[in-house]
């Protein structure tokens, strides 16, 4: 699988990385398209049911910001 | 709002004024254009770009910038093809709407209004006025407006920093600060422009963050101005972390290297040495002025200007134009920031409206707002809008492909594309979808929720369906401008991205949102100048106000003033506006008051006051912080030893008491800086070079054979008060920049107070025997502040009140109806106080004018059948919303009040029973997003 | 974590703060980075099969 490519679910913070997330697209400044962003109020409302949602349901990484 | 529109003349007096306006034609139909860009595609005329600073090319049919609002393409006459030589029309032949209008008629309008608010701008200084710069002439120095596109990602060079002769990438850039201001020769300005050193010192942190490589940056100047409010904390940081060098040297002229498109500075260096150095680009920091059209209309107006062309506003009105009913603000007033201009807008819209504010609500017409159709029990019909936001999204991802891979997903009754899915047309078309296909759910593929939800959810609303039946997919600013080099992956992220959101929004219920009545009462912390501003100006529009004042006087620091810089009598005033406050029946003041206890929140705020033993608990709806700051005493220099060392403040008594010992000053020492712009307080006070040169001349008016001598580090007489520092020196007053790092050596030799420092221009160590030494002492905020605590707002590093945002909001406090001004905020003059005061007051008033207002849906809420009363909801909220309920069927268990939730979820997460629900964000719609994921892997 | 299973590493950890797009910029790519070396998930993964 030498073109596996990881797939990440990326919880982030409404008003701190989803934030800085827009920008860094109003900067047009290029990263990989591996996350898949899922937007939640606030890092407090993470609870661990959905990183082990996320793993269970195939996904190869969790990454929370806030 | 009307473009290319011009005022040529206005009649009529204030609260009745017709002005005429004549609005010049676009050739463009604004109804019909989209802003497909299609006419700039094909018109065959390349022009200039002025946006671009002249760097780039636009079309004869553009758009100025791609934020342009409204965002409608023009046609420029100047240069159009069709226009001007009658043949062309390509845009014509190619506008998919037929919105090429080329004998649109200009247009003769009168507008009957009550006030006038000019906010006409300002230009830049043209640097080939008087050209020994080569601008114009060398490529590589460009004006720092110019070097900002250069570094902007949108700008002529993508974000990419090379220099515009050779496009390689530079190793040292220079800029040179006051180019046209601070200079009286021909064709520049005797001001300073205010803004200049901190953009200059910004442009080179921007610059060295983009190169690759390390970059050299140096700034030329003749004295550093960061006065603004963490304006010092950011030169700090520019010079000590990013290395920027800064050289005292005023440069004359730039001498192109031939060849290599090189330029030469010479200038001395600290040590008197003469260095010639050579940069790859040189940057002219031009300065802010009035513009030729600006003079003008300020001449049809009839309104003074003074000799630069800035609009003549009363010290002590700071917004107030010549004419009655004539306000102005921003760089037509006098050049300033951003932050200023924000704030002196508020100002002018207040004080516009106070006069009309008998008039209020009574010509509004109220929105009709379609009835809400009730979609609960119905199964989910999903609309997806998928947006090309021109091409910013479908260049990159393939947007046809995920409209049709939409139409796929479940409970999708209905796909699309659309060109800008923002688009006043797109936004009637989407509500006449929503209402055919009985959609009860809506998802739009596009920009950001940040910005853009309120807009669609506007659309729902008037389709009829509730708000909050939507989400949207972020597929521009985190999938086709991030990863335009991945077209393939980019479009399975944005089909990935819709399908989440989908999942999602087959959850959404319809919310309610919470309303709360405002009372209409204003409270004032504070009694000096800001607050007594505040409370006036809440009277003048209509609302009652209590001022709560420490002490037993009104007043504050200004009772201690003698003269503003340009002359005002500060205690006339202030006699003046106190009788005013007392005599005003909806001012209530409280005087010898200290705030004991604050409850409630917006809207509904409780403050327990105590006065001489009393305890009184006042309503009220907003709360202003006008608590003020303090002059700085120290502890070293012989103050307080020595009757002859006095702070700026206690020189100003002297003068206001008319002391008859000054008269007998032969040597006056006045020293910069004393508690300011160093490690423990590392901001400037922003008011002591302006008041120390004020008194200075003053003195110098009283004994004019007295020798004045000012000890400074960097001279910051900003903006207009340049001048004065420009007579100060005119009139034989010494400025001397002492060597900080040697610092100052004070003593008392037997009776003489000497003061022994190193001048840096003549790099010799001086002595000073002064018979009267001013300290120019720092401001100082309270030490413990237990108004931020009760009102939950947040101090700055420096123990000042933070602002919601420097820009956007720099009166507002990050907490709800909390506002603030004057001193509390940051060292600032009287006039700025004021002007301040003013803007906090206008802001107080849009959200008592409103009576009611509406709170966000998207809160938790708990299910008292699943709560154990264990209490960890309670103690976890940052915002206090959570208690246990007193009474009623749930008695005892817990309960949210929706006023006070901010929709966090952090009691979500920590309820262990599962009985809080997070509306918008519940468990349920994070795992649909979850699951949605599934078939992606 | 790895008590129940979950390989450390999988789950990341980061604070921005929302003028921070460049620092985001660099975290998505160590992030990403990381979780890459770390190769596909199969610890947790619910497989059809079993489920069924």
């Amino acid at each position: 699988m030498s073109e596996w490519e990881p797939k990440i679910v990326a919880f982030l913070c409404n008003w701190c990385s989803y934030g800085a997330a827009d920008l860094a697209g109003v900067g047009r400044m290029l990263y990989p398209s591996n996350i898949r962003v899922i937007r939640i109020p606030c890092t407090g409302r993470m609870s661990p049911k959905f990183f082990l949602a996320a793993l269970r349901q195939g996904a190869d990484g969790v990454w929370v910001s806030g | 709002m009307l473009t290319l529109s011009e005022v040529t003349g206005i009649s009529g007096e204030e609260g009745n004024f017709q002005v005429q306006v004549t609005q010049h034609p676009r050739y463009v139909d604004m109804e019909k254009c989209i802003a497909c860009g299609l006419c700039a595609e094909k018109c065959p005329k390349k022009v200039t770009d002025e946006y671009d600073a002249g760097l780039k090319k636009r079309k004869a049919a553009y758009v100025k910038y791609a934020q342009a609002v409204p965002l409608k393409y023009a046609l420029d006459p100047e240069n159009c093809i069709y226009l001007k030589k009658g043949k062309c029309k390509a845009c014509e032949k190619y506008c998919p709407t037929g919105a090429i209008w080329f004998d649109e008629p200009e247009k003769k309008l009168t507008l009957n209004v009550g006030s006038v608010i000019i906010a006409s701008g300002c230009q830049v200084y043209d640097p080939s006025t008087h050209d020994v710069y080569g601008y114009g002439r060398s490529p590589n120095v460009v004006t720092s407006l110019e070097f900002e596109r250069m570094l902007s990602s949108s700008g002529p060079f993508g974000g990419h920093l090379v220099r515009p002769s050779d496009h390689q990438e530079p190793k040292k850039i220079a800029w040179l600060q006051c180019i046209g201001s601070r200079d009286v020769h021909i064709g520049a300005r005797g001001y300073c422009s205010s803004v200049c050193c901190t953009y200059a010192i910004k442009e080179a942190m921007l610059a060295k963050d983009h190169s690759k490589t390390p970059l050299d940056t140096a700034i030329f100047y003749m004295d550093i101005r960061t006065h603004g409010k963490d304006f010092e904390r950011f030169y700090n940081r520019g010079r000590d972390q990013s290395g920027i060098r800064f050289v005292k040297s005023r440069i004359t002229h730039v001498v192109p290297k031939d060849g290599n498109g090189n330029l030469l500075i010479r200038y001395v260096d600290p040590a008197g040495k003469r260095v010639e150095e050579e940069f790859d680009i040189v940057v002219l920091s031009v300065g802010l002025g009035v513009s030729p059209e600006a003079a003008q209309l300020a001449r049809r107006l009839g309104i003074e200007t003074d000799h630069y062309g800035f609009a003549k506003t009363p010290g002590f009105e700071p917004v107030k134009a010549s004419v009655p009913g004539i306000y102005v603000c921003g760089g037509f007033e006098a050049p300033m920031d951003i932050p200023s201009s924000v704030v002196e807008s508020s100002a002018a819209a207040g004080a516009a409206g106070s006069r009309l504010a008998a008039a209020r609500w009574s010509l509004t017409k109220t929105k009709k707002i379609p009835e809400e159709i009730d979609i609960r029990g119905e199964p989910p019909r999903i609309g997806v809008f998928v947006c090309r936001c021109g091409t910013n999204i479908a260049s990159v991802v393939d947007v046809p492909q995920v409209v049709e891979y939409a139409k796929t997903l479940p409970y999708v009754a209905h796909a699309e594309e659309n060109m800008f899915s923002c688009s006043q047309d797109t936004q009637e078309m989407m509500a006449k979808i929503i209402k055919e296909k009985r959609l009860n759910r809506v998802v739009v593929s596009a920009c950001t929720p940040k910005t853009h939800e309120p807009l669609f959810q506007e659309t729902l609303i008037n389709a009829g369906i509730n708000k909050y039946l939507f989400d949207m997919a972020n597929i521009r600013n985190q999938c086709s401008w991030v990863h335009g080099q991945t077209p393939e992956e980019a479009t399975e992220k944005a089909k990935d991205l819709t399908r989440m959101a989908v999942a999602k929004v087959a959850l959404h219920q319809p919310l309610a949102e919470p309303e709360l009545s405002i009372d209409q009462r204003a409270l004032v912390i504070g009694g000096g100048m800001a607050g007594i501003s505040a409370a006036r100006a809440l009277s003048a529009q209509g609302y009652e106000s209590y001022i709560i004042e420490e002490s037993d006087r009104l007043g504050g620091r200004a009772v201690m003033l003698h003269e503003t810089w340009d002359g005002g009598d500060v205690q006339g005033f202030l006699k003046q506006i106190i009788r005013e406050v007392e005599a005003d029946e909806k001012i209530h003041v409280r005087l010898n008051a200290r705030i004991k206890k604050v409850d409630g929140f917006v809207g509904n705020f409780k403050t327990t006051i105590e006065q001489e033993g009393m305890e009184e608990t006042l309503e009220h709806g907003v709360t202003l912080i006008a608590s003020g700051a303090a002059e700085y005493k120290p502890d070293f220099y012989f103050y307080g030893k020595d009757p002859r060392v006095v702070t700026g403040l206690e020189l100003d008594e002297k003068l206001i008491q008319k002391d008859a010992s000054l008269k007998d000053v032969r040597t006056a020492l006045f020293i910069q800086c004393v508690g300011s712009r160093i490690p423990e307080r590392p901001y400037c006070s922003k008011v002591c070079c302006t008041h120390s040169i004020k008194n200075a001349l003053t003195l110098k008016a009283l004994h004019p054979e007295m020798d004045v001598i000012v000890l400074y580090r960097d001279m910051r007489s900003y903006g207009l008060r340049e001048d004065l520092y420009r007579e100060a020196r005119e009139k034989g007053i010494l400025f001397i920049k002492y060597d900080e790092e040697t610092g100052l050596d004070i003593d008392r030799k037997g009776e003489a107070l000497e003061v022994l420092f190193t001048d840096t221009s003549l790099r010799r160590k001086m002595s000073v025997r002064p018979d009267l030494m001013v300290l120019a002492t720092a401001m100082v905020p309270p030490k413990d502040n237990p108004l931020a605590q009760m009102f939950k707002v947040t101090l700055n590093d420096d123990g000042f009140f933070m602002e919601a945002h420097v820009k956007l909001r720099p009166v507002d406090c990050s907490t709800d109806g909390v506002f603030i001004c004057g001193l509390a905020h940051a060292p600032k003059p009287l006039d700025e106080s004021i002007t301040q005061a003013q803007a906090a007051a206008t802001r107080a008033v849009t959200l008592l004018a409103k009576k009611n207002i509406r709170m966000a849906g998207s809160i938790a809420e708990v299910h008292p059948m699943d709560c154990s009363a264990c209490g960890v909801c309670v103690s976890i909220c940052p915002y206090s919303a959570p208690a246990f309920a007193l009474e009623g069927p749930h008695a005892g268990k817990a309960t949210i009040n929706p006023v006070l939730c901010k929709g966090c979820g952090l009691c979500v997460a920590s309820c262990r029973s599962g009985a809080i629900h997070l509306k918008g964000f519940d468990n349920d719609q994070i795992f649909a997003q979850i699951f949605a994921l599934r078939e992606a892997v | 974590m790895t008590h129940i299973g979950i390989e450390p590493g999988r789950l990341q950890f980061s604070w921005i703060s929302s003028a921070e797009a460049t620092k985001f910029v660099d975290v998505v790519k160590d992030v990403t980075d990381a979780i890459r070396a770390l190769g596909p998930n199969t610890h947790f993964v619910k497989t059809l099969p079993k489920v069924a």
